[in-house]
């Protein structure tokens, strides 16, 4: 089974220039965590996930600072969620995205998924137009399937 | 990129050209032209400077400038290992909450003023800086100061730039502040307890001058701060803004920090008591302690390890001390030491005078580990010139820890926290904002340090 069999072909997709709070809103009403970034050619230019606007609203160093407990929210943490409609898409996004090709095999896919800790990738041609998208669900559907009609 | 690294090969090449010229050997000059290249490397290609250093020694030894032996011993292992003893201890601090706890005592000080809270932030910074290394204490230390100045509704700026001011100056108070602290202790037979009675008290004289200098330098600054407090009344949500669990791990991690900070700060007597080389202890400890923190937390042994030892600096580190070891085995510092001397009138006042200035304005825009490296085999070398090297030590420790606040790429501190600054609050800073008040605090306090080294017996 190839990628092209079990990707979704209707590609929701944001711009770098859309504010994060309608993309917040976005995958929220969508109950998603990511969603592919793409310029006026449809080509993919970044990934924007939900980790990315967390990792925004809470302070840089936090990973660094070891142990402890937040009891109260910080007053630059409201600043920042005021400030999320003003910031773009871009300013937040992942640039170095991995991708797929619609000729991938379904292990292959699976492969990359784990071992780069993806839980969706882009599926691109080779000018680098997204058209595609592939899930961890697609793929654990994909061998389901194989479960219920071996070959 | 290009023009760069066609200025550094010009450069280095240049160099190592001139001085064939002027008489010294082919391998003198390979040592000081790839060195060279180390150094400017560092200026232009920071992200680069491990490959470089990869290259250069390489180079020096597939041309038998230096042989495998001595870039072993000159590479200096003792000092490695001590770092990456006291990395794993640092990490174990930092997941127990330590950290944390020393954020949430500045967010906790009672009735904060302006001026309270100025020099509470300048003295935790130097001490922290003193305890552990001046990375890891200036994440902190901005961490709290980003919190009160949100609070308060205040430029965070000033504040940041006089807490890395006081941990650069702090990180020169003892052995474990800076890598350039231990990389000395080692090479000069300088105990912690000398670090303690000589450099310590110099250190809080310089943090004592700065505190008069930034509390002039920013008193409109401080007057703001004060009129926002008075404005927004006391701070009861800092107070309860962070905890940190009192739990058995955050007391047992304290327990073996300060039972390996009582053995470093003991360790000449214990040597003495026990008959074993110089420094033993002290480049001990840290690994005995985080072999047994390795024991205690096994399951995260590779973590500490893999995540809180800074491998690619390290790495840098020992081919770089074994690039400076190669100007030493080739005899290259003999000539330059002989020439100092030469030019000093084989004065020692003058000499303390040149060591320390030199040291300061270099370690203003290169990395201070890179010019005493270079500097160490220098000082040694003039030792066979019959000169009391003890002054020059306190004189390179002190230039390269206080020249880091003139610039704001002087040391690695300046370096994050003005990430840290730029990522949260979207703040660039100047190279002038920082250059003025730097360079006042830079030259006073160097100043200073030159006075106690060159007038107070003391010191001889």
């Amino acid at each position: 089974m190839k990628v092209k069999e079990i990707m979704k072909k209707e590609v929701i997709s944001v711009r770098p220039t859309d504010s994060v709070l309608d993309v917040l809103n976005l995958l929220l009403k969508m109950e998603i965590s990511g969603l592919p970034v793409i310029d006026e050619e449809a080509k993919l230019v970044g990934m924007f996930t939900e980790k990315d606007i967390i990792s925004h609203i809470l302070p840089s160093y936090i990973q660094n600072v070891g142990r402890f407990i937040y009891e109260e929210n910080p007053k630059a943490t409201k600043i920042k969620l005021a400030g999320l409609n003003n910031i773009k898409v871009s300013q937040l996004m992942r640039k170095e995205v991995i991708t797929t090709t619609e000729d991938t095999t379904l292990c292959e896919v699976a492969r990359i998924m784990l071992t780069n800790k993806a839980r969706r990738l882009p599926v691109v041609d080779k000018s680098g137009k997204v058209v595609g998208i592939v899930a961890r669900g697609d793929v654990l559907k994909a061998f389901a399937k194989e479960i219920e009609n071996p070959r | 990129m290009f023009k760069k690294f066609i200025i550094l090969i010009g450069i280095s090449l240049g160099l190592g050209i001139l001085v064939k010229q002027i008489g010294m050997t082919s391998h003198q000059a390979l040592a000081i032209s790839i060195f060279c290249v180390s150094v400017l490397g560092t200026l232009f290609f920071w992200n680069f400077r491990l490959s470089f250093v990869f290259l250069g020694t390489s180079i020096l030894l597939i041309t038998r400038t230096i042989d495998l032996e001595n870039v072993i011993k000159f590479a200096s292992l003792d000092v490695i290992l001590f770092l990456v003893g006291m990395m794993v201890l640092v990490g174990l601090m930092k997941e127990a909450g330590f950290f944390a706890w020393i954020v949430g005592l500045i967010l906790r000080i009672r009735n904060l003023t302006a001026n309270k809270f100025l020099i509470s932030i300048s003295i935790i910074s130097a001490l922290l800086a003193c305890a552990v290394d001046e990375v890891t204490s200036i994440i902190f230390i901005v961490a709290a100061i980003f919190e009160i100045c949100d609070y308060f509704e205040v430029d965070p700026t000033p504040f940041l730039i006089i807490s890395v001011m006081a941990t650069n100056i702090g990180s020169s108070g003892t052995v474990l502040g800076n890598p350039i602290g231990i990389l000395i202790a080692s090479k000069s037979g300088l105990t912690f307890e000398d670090f303690i009675t000589k450099a310590f008290p110099v250190m809080l004289l310089c943090l004592a001058v700065m505190l008069v200098i930034v509390r002039l330098w920013y008193r409109k600054t401080l007057a703001g701060l004060e009129h926002k407090m008075k404005e927004l009344g006391y701070n009861e949500i800092l107070v309860k803004l962070i905890s940190v669990p009192p739990e058995k791990n955050l007391k047992i991690s304290l327990g073996i920090f300060g039972v390996t900070l009582f053995f470093i700060a003991l360790h000449h007597r214990l040597e003495l008591l026990w008959g074993l080389e110089p420094n033993t202890i002290l480049l001990t400890m840290p690994l005995l302690s985080s072999g047994a923190v390795m024991i205690w937390k096994w399951r995260k042994a590779r973590d500490y390890i893999e995540k809180d030892v800074e491998w690619w600096t390290l790495l840098f580190f020992m081919l770089l001390f074994a690039q400076a070891g190669a100007l030493k085995y080739t005899g290259v510092t003999d000539v330059l030491a002989k020439n100092l001397a030469g030019l000093a009138g084989n004065s020692l006042s003058f000499l303390i005078g040149i060591v320390l200035w030199v040291s300061t304005i270099g370690s203003s825009i290169l990395d201070n580990v890179v010019l005493v490296a270079a500097f160490i085999p220098v000082i040694q070398s003039f030792q066979s010139l019959n000169l009391n090297l003890r002054p020059l030590w306190w004189a390179l420790l002190f230039g390269g820890c206080l020249g880091g606040n003139i610039t704001m790429v002087g040391s690695t501190a300046n370096i994050v926290a003005l990430g840290i600054l730029e990522k949260e609050k979207n703040i660039r800073m100047t190279f002038f904002r920082w250059f003025w008040i730097g360079l006042t605090v830079g030259v006073v306090t160097t100043v200073v340090v030159w006075a106690a080294l060159t007038n107070l017996p003391f010191y001889k």
